[in-house]
Formats: structure tokens, C-alpha cells, sequence
């Protein structure tokens, strides 16, 4: 039986607008005007106990707005959901107890206190004994490196310690499923590279369901198997990872090195030039025209060498929403 | 309930040691809550010593002292605040990580309520003493008015808490509450008996001050610290009018709470 399982669920905010200005604002008094908009549409899916999902989208595709609802933040406008059994917005204190939701920008320790102070009262908050408290404490320092911060006032850390003091707080109750929304917001490279193996390590000693949001796609290539992409609030895709491409890129990159410089070669007219730099070139193709692409382009040029390959993620999950984009201009906030 | 009392204390505990990162801003709130009655005392004395019987609403410059002296401490420990913070907490999205514990941000808020009391005793006890060395307060104060007195001062305390808690949950529909809070605070300070001895004021607000709740967070235990209310059974009365209060505030407290939390739109990140 799946551990968080999602029926078409909606939500709709109703927001306040008006035109910028005096007398649009004077005329607001007066008369407001509202816009409903669908923040998340009918999204559904199921996630099974230990797994990592990722859940991927531009801003204000509903990635955020699903995980406050699945953790007992929002109540949804319509749908279902089940979390360990729980429908998460009734906020049971069962269910509360187990789960964590970590907001990469929003702090939950306390401001002008040292770091153990917001430890010593998550302890209390989620009732953890003082053995267990302890065990889970020393564990998650030593593998985040924060037993140089602990005496530190929240407030002086840096960045990337508050992240990690962020999580290591977020874990210290043992929740059996976790919402990550933007876990490495604003750090450097080697701090996300190493929260990443924090989370990946977190999740193969403890075995947590993982939900992860986040804007870097290497979070979410380094640990989820599994990504659901999310625009406009409604799921794109839903698989593994390396099925992404064949679902929402129906092209293949071909990349090849020529023996010698060719200036009069009508490129174009095999695929979309990607790139050209002195005997190196790279082609988009439609994927069921790869096959003659490549021939083509064997017989006609002197290759060296001709590689074929799915494109980068990035850019299949960046055309996926800039086609969605062109063809419904309609924004979500 | 023990795990709650454990929960309590350690936020106790969190609270004072936020306070105490900031000594200067706890000095400057203790002489806050001195200003206003210490102000007020020196206007009324004034206007009881200009009378022929040398009384101003039926007391005299001594029990005026008394009255603000007490109503001074009785301030400082009825005071609370949420009807401020809530709308702050929910504009900036604060309110999330409160709401994702296991615990009702309540709690919390009640133990940083209780953490500014205790700490600021620190600064506001000396200067009650040296306030009631310079005014010489006249009691007539018996034992049991001492301890009916106590009761209510915990009860007022209370009332003035969990109202306040209500009225700042409305900010999960209208977001902003700063001018409810003045209102709010307004009403304290007049229908309490702050700004002066309730029975100062004309019969109609008089009456307005007995069936709301304010005159019962801060001018019925002053009156009875300070002797005021001789009849025993006024002040069991009173007391049971406070605990009657206190039930119609948590019922209207977990109703709102339930609304509230449906209502909350989780802003920003």
C-alpha cells in the first residue's frame, strides 16, 4: 500500500488585484476586485514507503502548494489525500508527529539563541526521550559537521550552517516522511553537493519517504529515481527519471567532430544547429528521423566521430514548459 | 498533560533566553508600563487634593495611590500582545513552521507571554518599590482580600490572554489587525479601570464595564488587592463571573482555532 497517496487534488486561492498606480489603488478602496487562481489542478499520484520523489517546476507551478497541503498546512479546494493514513489537513497530532516539512526559506529555530536551544526545544516539542534525543543528536552533527555551530547564535550563521542546522532540527524527531522544498535554496556548490548526500544517507539508514522540491536540477538527478514534473498545476510527467527524455523530448542531440573545418555545409537542413565551434557540431533531430540525420551526415562529411544522445534534462524539462507556455499564455502567481 | 507542561517549559525556558539577549529592551518596556499609571496617578491626586473633601470619585490621594500602585502591577502581569504578533506571523508566513508542530502555537505564545513577565521582574519590581516610596499607598487590605485577590489577579491574567488570543485569530481573515489592537487595548485600558477607578466613570459605561470582560482582567483584582471590595460574596462573584469568562473564551477559542487553521493561506516560500 502506497505511504502518500494523492486523489486530484485542487486548490484555489482567491487573490486580490488591481492596476498599479494612485487612483487604481484610491478606486480599490471602494471596490475590490479578486482573481481565482488555480494554484494546483486536479493533481494525483502515489508514493511508496521509502522512496525519493522529486518534485520539479518553475515558480508557481504548485510544487510548494502540494507539499503545504500534504503537510497539514493548506486545506485543499477539492480532492483526497492520504499520508501513512492520515488526510494531513485535519492535522491529527499522530500524524504531525511523523512527518517534517523543511522550507528552504523559512526558518524554524529560534533567531537570537544558540543552535542547541531550538534543538533542546524540538525535543520537547515532539516529546523525544532523552537517550533517543541524544543518540539522534550526535549522529546527525557528526554527519552534517556541525559540532562547531552548536554554541553559535542562530542568527550569526552563515547561509549554508543554517541550512544544515535547518535539517538536522527537521530530523531529530526520526520522521518517517519528509517534504523538502528547496533544501539547498541559496548555497554554494560544495554545500549543496553535501546536503544532497546528507539527505541520500538519511534516507538509506532510515529508510524516510522523500518529497523533494527543488530549482537545481543536480538535487534531483543525485537522488530521485523518480520526478514528477509539475506546470501551471497540473503534472506533466510522472516516471523514472531516464524515461523523462522519450516522454517529453521527442528529439535526440547528435554531436559530431569533422576531420577538417567545413564552411559551405548546409547544416540546417539535417536538424537545429545547437552549437558550432570550429570542427565540433551539434544537431537537434527529430527522433524518428535520427537514423537518416546520422546517415546523412556520414556520407556527406568527413566525420571523426558521431554520438547520439537524449538531450540534458534541463533542457528537455525547460522546452517541455516553454512549449506549454506558447501555446497557454496564462500565468499562475 | 505532562507532556504539555514539559512543551510549556521549555519555551519558558527559549523565551527567557531571548529576552535576556535584549536587557536594554526589557528596561525600556518596565518603564512603559510605569509611565502610563504613574501619569495617571499624579492627575487624579491632583484633582482629590483640589477638592473641598479632599476625595476625587470617592477616594482619597492615599487610596489613589493604592489603586494605581496596584493596577500597575496587575497591568504588567495581565498584559498580552498576540492581537499584534498574529497579523505579523501571518502577513510574512511566519505562522508555517508554528503550524507544522505537533504542539498549537498557543503554547508557545503563552510561555513567551509568561517569559516577558518574569524577566522583566527583574527591572519593574524596584521601580514599584521606589514608585510606592514616593506616593505612599494607603491599604486596607485583609488576608483574605490578599488571597481572593491572587486568585483573580491569576484569572485576569488568564481572560486577558485567551481574549486576546481570539481576537488575534481573526487576523487568519483579515490579515492585518494593528487597529483592532488599539481598539482592543483602548477597551482594556478604559472599561478595565486603567485610565480610572471604574467608579469615576458615568452609570451607562459603568454598566458597559460590567458586562464585558475587560473590568474582570484588571479593576476587579485590583480593587480587591487593595481592599476596595469588602463583601465576600462580591468577590466570589466576581471570581465566578471570571471563570464563566474564561469557559466562553476557550469555547470561542477552539471554534475560531478550527476556522482559522482552514482559512490560513500560507504565504510566501
Amino acid at each position: 500500500m502506497p505511504q502518500i497517496e494523492v486523489d486530484r487534488l485542487c486548490k484555489t486561492f482567491r487573490v486580490p488585484e488591481r492596476e498599479g498606480g494612485f487612483w487604481p489603488s484610491v478606486r480599490s478602496v471602494f471596490r475590490r476586485r479578486f482573481r481565482d487562481v488555480q494554484a494546483v489542478r486536479d493533481v494525483s499520484f502515489t508514493v511508496e514507503a521509502g522512496e525519493i520523489v522529486g518534485f520539479l517546476g518553475p515558480n508557481g507551478a504548485g510544487k510548494t502548494t502540494t507539499l503545504k497541503m500534504l503537510s497539514g498546512l493548506l486545506h485543499p479546494t477539492s480532492g483526497q489525500a492520504r499520508v501513512m493514513g492520515h488526510v494531513p489537513w485535519r492535522r491529527e497530532r499522530g500524524y504531525l508527529q511523523r512527518i517534517s516539512m523543511l522550507m528552504g526559506q523559512r526558518s524554524q529555530m529560534q533567531w537570537d539563541l544558540p543552535v542547541i536551544d531550538s534543538f533542546l526545544v524540538q525535543a520537547a516539542v515532539y516529546g523525544i526521550p532523552r537517550e533517543e534525543y541524544q543518540r539522534t543528536q550526535a549522529e546527525l552533527v557528526e554527519l552534517l559537521d556541525l559540532g562547531d555551530v552548536l554554541r553559535k547564535q542562530v542568527r550569526t550563521l552563515s547561509l549554508g550552517e543554517r541550512m544544515k542546522c535547518e535539517i538536522c532540527l527537521s530530523l531529530l524527531h526520526r520522521p518517517a516522511v519528509l517534504f523538502l522544498d528547496e533544501p539547498t535554496i541559496g548555497v554554494d556548490i560544495t554545500m549543496q553537493a553535501r546536503i544532497r548526500s546528507f539527505i541520500a544517507e538519511h534516507n538509506r539508514r532510515r529508510g524516510a519517504t522523500i518529497i523533494l522540491t527543488s530549482h537545481y536540477m543536480a538535487d534531483v538527478t543525485a537522488l530521485c529515481r523518480r520526478i514528477i514534473v509539475i506546470d501551471r498545476g497540473r503534472i506533466l510527467f510522472d516516471g523514472a527519471i531516464d524515461t523523462l527524455s522519450a516522454r517529453l523530448a521527442p528529439f535526440k542531440v547528435i554531436k559530431i567532430d569533422l576531420n577538417r573545418e567545413l564552411d559551405g555545409y548546409d547544416f540546417a537542413a539535417v536538424g537545429t544547429v545547437l552549437s558550432r565551434q570550429d570542427r565540433k557540431v551539434v544537431l537537434r533531430v527529430p527522433k524518428g528521423e535520427t537514423a537518416a540525420a546520422a546517415a546523412r551526415l556520414l556520407t556527406d562529411l568527413p566525420v571523426l566521430d558521431l554520438t547520439i544522445e537524449d538531450p540534458p534534462i534541463e533542457d528537455v524539462i525547460a522546452r517541455a514548459f516553454a512549449d506549454r507556455a506558447s501555446a497557454a499564455p496564462e500565468a499562475t502567481p | 498533560m505532562i507532556r504539555v507542561g514539559r512543551v510549556f517549559a521549555a519555551y519558558l525556558r527559549a523565551g527567557v533566553g531571548v529576552m535576556l539577549q535584549y536587557r536594554g529592551e526589557i528596561l525600556l518596556w518596565a518603564v512603559w508600563g510605569l509611565v502610563n499609571p504613574a501619569v495617571l496617578y499624579a492627575m487624579w491626586s491632583a484633582a482629590a487634593e483640589s477638592n473641598p473633601d479632599a476625595t476625587a470619585a470617592g477616594l482619597t490621594r492615599g487610596q489613589f495611590a493604592a489603586y494605581y500602585f496596584v493596577i500597575m502591577i496587575v497591568g504588567h502581569f495581565a498584559t498580552a500582545w498576540d492581537v499584534y504578533e498574529m497579523g505579523y506571523l501571518i502577513r510574512t508566513g511566519r505562522m508555517s513552521p508554528l503550524l507544522l508542530l505537533p504542539v498549537p502555537p498557543i503554547w508557545k505564545a503563552l510561555a513567551d507571554n509568561a517569559a516577558y513577565k518574569l524577566t522583566t521582574l527583574l527591572f519593574v519590581v524596584p521601580m514599584w518599590l521606589v514608585f510606592a516610596g514616593l506616593v505612599s499607598p494607603e491599604f486596607d487590605t485583609a488576608v483574605w482580600q490578599l488571597g481572593a485577590g491572587s486568585a483573580a489577579l491569576v484569572l485576569g491574567c488568564l481572560l486577558n490572554f485567551l481574549l486576546g488570543y481570539v481576537v488575534a485569530l481573526l487576523a487568519f481573515w483579515f490579515t492585518k489587525l494593528d487597529a483592532l489592537g488599539e481598539v482592543y487595548f483602548g477597551l482594556g485600558m478604559f472599561l478595565g479601570g486603567r485610565f480610572a477607578p471604574l467608579d469615576a466613570l458615568p452609570p451607562p459605561i459603568r454598566w458597559a464595564a460590567d458586562v464585558l470582560p475587560f473590568r474582570w482582567m484588571f479593576a476587579f483584582p485590583t480593587e480587591l488587592l487593595m481592599g476596595r471590595t469588602t463583601a465576600e460574596s462580591v468577590a466570589l462573584a466576581g471570581l465566578a463571573v471570571q471563570a464563566a469568562w474564561i469557559a466562553v473564551v476557550l469555547l470561542a477559542l477552539r471554534r475560531m482555532w478550527s476556522a482559522a487553521v482552514k482559512r490560513y493561506a500560507a504565504v510566501g516560500g
